[in-house]
């Protein structure tokens, strides 16, 4: 596939995620954008089980939140950012939180950390008892 | 088009359960159900996951997978997963997901012929 450099400012995507259908919506919006931005299987494939494993987090514990999807442009380099936001009851130990296998909701535990391996950057904002925010962000090998 | 239906269907002898692309939870939490009322139904000593279509492949597909192999393992059946994708296998040792009580194979047709080997060393009927 022919990599493009699609005007990039223009592309924001807002997925709301209500239901536990949003969560395959919100892997299928990621995966066009992904594939849209020339990532290439593999990378498409760490990007948008990332995403699940949020989409679920956000579904499972806030019931509710939403996913921005923007590009990103670096010299030499383009990316794409995943937003994750919800008003849930926040993260209490976020060090608990990222350590493999430790899981409150009766998952493998591995969501956050499993997020941040097949991801670049990962940034957490959590306050309890006013929500998350969780960015990743994944360049593209050019 | 409807992409998200899991197929179980005998093929001599054998539980096939063929997986969509792109699964949802609720046809994920089936999957359990319907290879154990099918191991059941038909009696079956093996059940093969075909999971070739499978695009992603995340730690609540996998503890599902997971846990179906080790209920069919109880129920007296073995399980071979077949046809997973480079992509989604480099995804899921980068996640660290481990499969338990599970056999792999390149394609569903190894997947059968080692079915057919270890009925004709008599491991199982």
């Amino acid at each position: 596939m022919a990599k493009m450099n699609p005007p990039l400012d223009t592309l924001v995507t807002e997925i709301q995620i209500n239901t536990e259908g949003d969560i395959v919506l919100s892997r299928r919006a990621v995966r066009e954008y992904t594939i849209f931005l020339g990532f290439g299987v593999t990378d498409t494939a760490r990007i948008v089980t990332a995403a699940s494993e949020l989409a679920r987090n956000v579904f499972k514990y806030a019931g509710q939140g939403a996913l921005y999807l923007r590009s990103l442009e670096a010299p030499g380099k383009i990316g794409i950012e995943l937003k994750f936001v919800d008003s849930g009851p926040g993260i209490p130990d976020l060090d608990m939180a990222m350590t493999d296998g430790y899981s409150t909701g009766g998952g493998f535990g591995m969501g956050l950390p499993g997020a941040k391996k097949l991801m670049d950057e990962m940034e957490i904002q959590s306050v309890v008892g006013q929500g998350t925010t969780i960015v990743l962000k994944k360049w593209r090998n050019s | 088009m409807n992409n998200d239906q899991i197929t179980v269907v005998k093929v001599r002898g054998v539980l096939m359960v063929i997986l969509p692309s792109d699964p949802d939870d609720s046809s994920i939490q089936s999957l359990q159900d319907r290879a154990m009322a099918g191991l059941e139904q038909h009696d079956s000593k093996a059940l093969i996951m075909d999971i070739s279509a499978v695009e992603i492949f995340d730690s609540f597909f996998a503890r599902a997978i997971s846990e179906t192999a080790q209920m069919a393992t109880l129920m007296g059946a073995r399980t071979i997963i077949a046809g997973m994708r480079p992509a989604v296998a480099i995804t899921a040792t980068q996640l660290g997901l481990a499969l338990k009580c599970v056999e792999t194979a390149l394609t569903t047709d190894q997947a059968l012929a080692m079915v057919d080997l270890g009925r004709k060393r008599g491991w199982r009927k």
